[in-house]
């Protein structure tokens, strides 16, 4: 059976070239404005970063998928439309999108274009993804972050379709695609912005040795002296309720699936994604390459070498399996 | 674990980068006594050069609205104020300014503070940003997307700025990329030859790299 394809994150082209010296399979990497969920200032592509990307890349076998994932605006397609197209004219391996609309103009309009069905068409259940695949041709989907891995497993034995899931980086708890929450507090959010919780709306203030996290008019968190801070994510928000502050949605924890390759093995899955295109080139070569080594262990019947740097380098210094063995579900 | 230790143990390549950070800190300790006219065109010529070096990155910042980034490395006298904008700006001034505020004239709008080592690892690349900020190793404070698109403009460039600043100073520029290779087995050779001293000579040279390394602090004068 052939291994897992390992689908690393970029944000930079320094990025795209640490990911892909470390041994990615794929780079994702989306073009600089809203028609990506990671649409942060001094992020992503330009058109002409996107040509040296996929000339990198593929002089070293590497693929390179683009993002589109967010929802074109109504009466303004054009930004969408345009990076479908250049994707298309820079030759990239595949568009990730998720607008029907969107997938249905890049079915038609390009044809050989790969398409792959973003994490934030939330398409959770098998009727749904059949749909994807009748309707536009998609070839492969990016599952969302809820699913247990049993059902994972049932899906895979329903569709015929790739599945692709994270295996390490931030958690979205909300189904993906749909959730308001940022939108709600700043009027911004990832599904049409492209951006949850923005930059421009956060700010960290002191406050003796604690440190205090704020989100437009909402305090997010206060982080204790020796406690260590998180983004300022309404989910993973410490919120108080009957007198306690408590993490209501989430904890500001990483997810880190390197223990379940067995099991995404099993269930069928084709690719596994690392999250962090915001995240710097050091955090990205450093993940790529511990996924690397796990990976090529793996698939020669080793033990899979466990990296503590890991540990260090994510968001409240702790990690989790998420849902794929939440034992509330 | 005690500091001699800690340096024992450090690899080669780290114990290099440890001292050449160091020097570089000790240099920027000059940078006071120079005057004001002198190190704001030092400092022109630096900006400049990481210009001509970084096209995508510094022109980037040209094209952002015009704001102020304090750059405070809290173990060094001095701190960096780097004006983006049209009127692209890099000064030293002394550090301890009240921030965001009044800073020599200008407002910061953000300010970015931590260790010097830290700071310039973050600045080549060499380190996640966001892994020390939930270390708390780093505070920011201020416009936090400013933060972040310096922050993102810089990681997606290979700088090495101790090679770019010293490629204006003649001679040393050739000399860098020599001591750079050489460094690692040099400081293994010394560590052969340490192995062979008597051992309170031995206690006292580990002081001495310690403290020039920045693991232990230097002796008041
Ligand atoms: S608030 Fe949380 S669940 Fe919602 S989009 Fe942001 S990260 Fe995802």
């Amino acid at each position: 059976m052939d291994g897992f394809e390992l689908i690393c994150p970029a944000g930079t082209p320094a990025a795209l070239r640490a990911a892909v010296d470390a041994g990615a399979d794929a780079v994702y990497l989306g073009f600089r404005d809203e028609t990506n969920a990671r649409n942060f200032p001094g992020l992503n592509f330009t058109r002409e970063d996107v040509a040296e990307a996929v000339a990198y890349a593929h002089a070293r076998k590497v693929e390179v998928f683009v993002a589109i994932n967010t929802y074109p605006q109504a009466g303004g397609l054009g930004p969408w439309r345009r990076a479908v197209d250049d994707a298309a004219r820079l030759k990239v391996d595949a568009v990730i999108l998720a607008d029907l609309g969107l997938l249905d103009y890049a079915a038609g309009r390009h044809p050989d274009l790969r398409l792959h069905l973003s994490v934030q068409a939330s398409a959770a259940n098998a009727d749904a993804i059949q749909l994807y695949r009748e309707a536009f041709g998609v070839r492969r989907v990016v599952l969302p972050r809820v699913l247990t891995v049993p059902e994972i497993a049932r899906l895979n034995a329903q569709v015929d379709v790739e599945t692709e899931v994270f295996v390490f980086g931030g958690l979205c708890p909300m189904a993906e695609g749909r959730c308001s929450l940022s939108s709600y507090a700043t009027g911004l959010s990832p599904n049409k912005q492209g951006v949850c919780s923005p930059a421009s709306h956060v700010r960290y203030e002191p406050r003796g040795a604690a440190l205090a996290s704020t989100l437009g008019d909402f305090t997010i968190n206060v982080f204790g002296a020796d406690e260590p801070a998180g983004y300022p994510t309404l989910c993973k928000g410490r919120f108080v309720a009957r007198d306690t502050p408590a993490y209501l949605f989430e904890e500001p924890t990483s997810l880190n699936a390197m223990d379940l390759l067995p099991d995404l093995k099993a269930a069928g899955v084709r690719a596994l994604k690392i999250e962090g295109r915001q995240r710097g080139k050091a955090y990205i070569g450093a993940v790529v390459r511990a996924y690397r080594e796990a990976l090529d262990a793996f698939a020669a019947g080793r033990p899979v070498p466990r990296s503590a740097d890991l540990q260090a380098m994510v968001e409240g210094g702790a990690q989790t399996t998420g849902a794929y063995k939440r034992a509330w579900r | 674990m005690r500091d001699s230790d800690a340096t024992a143990h450090a690899t080669a390549d780290e114990r290099a980068r440890r001292i050449e950070t160091q020097l570089s800190r000790a240099g920027l300790g000059l940078v006071p006594r120079m005057g004001r006219r002198v190190s704001d065109r030092l400092f022109d010529r630096l900006l400049h050069l990481l210009t001509i070096r970084h096209p995508r990155a510094f022109t980037a910042f040209r094209a952002m609205p015009d704001a102020c980034l304090l750059i405070e490395p809290v173990d060094t006298p001095m701190a960096f104020l780097l004006r983006v904008g049209p009127n692209l700006s890099l000064r030293a001034l002394r550090r301890g300014a009240a921030a965001p505020g009044d800073v020599g004239g200008v407002t910061a709008d953000a300010v970015v503070r931590g260790p010097y080592a830290q700071l310039l690892d973050l600045l080549e690349g060499r380190i996640d940003g966001d892994a020390l900020f939930f270390r708390r190793e780093l505070t920011i404070v201020g416009d936090t997307a400013l933060i972040l698109a310096l922050r993102n403009t810089l990681d997606g460039e290979e700088m090495d700025l101790l090679a770019d600043a010293m490629s204006f100073a003649g001679p040393l520029a050739h000399a860098l990329p020599v001591l750079r290779r050489n460094a690692g087995s040099i400081l293994d050779r010394l560590d052969a030859a340490r192995r062979l001293l008597p051992s309170p000579l031995r206690r006292g040279l580990a002081r001495v790299e310690a403290r020039l390394s920045g693991l232990a602090p230097a002796p008041e004068a």
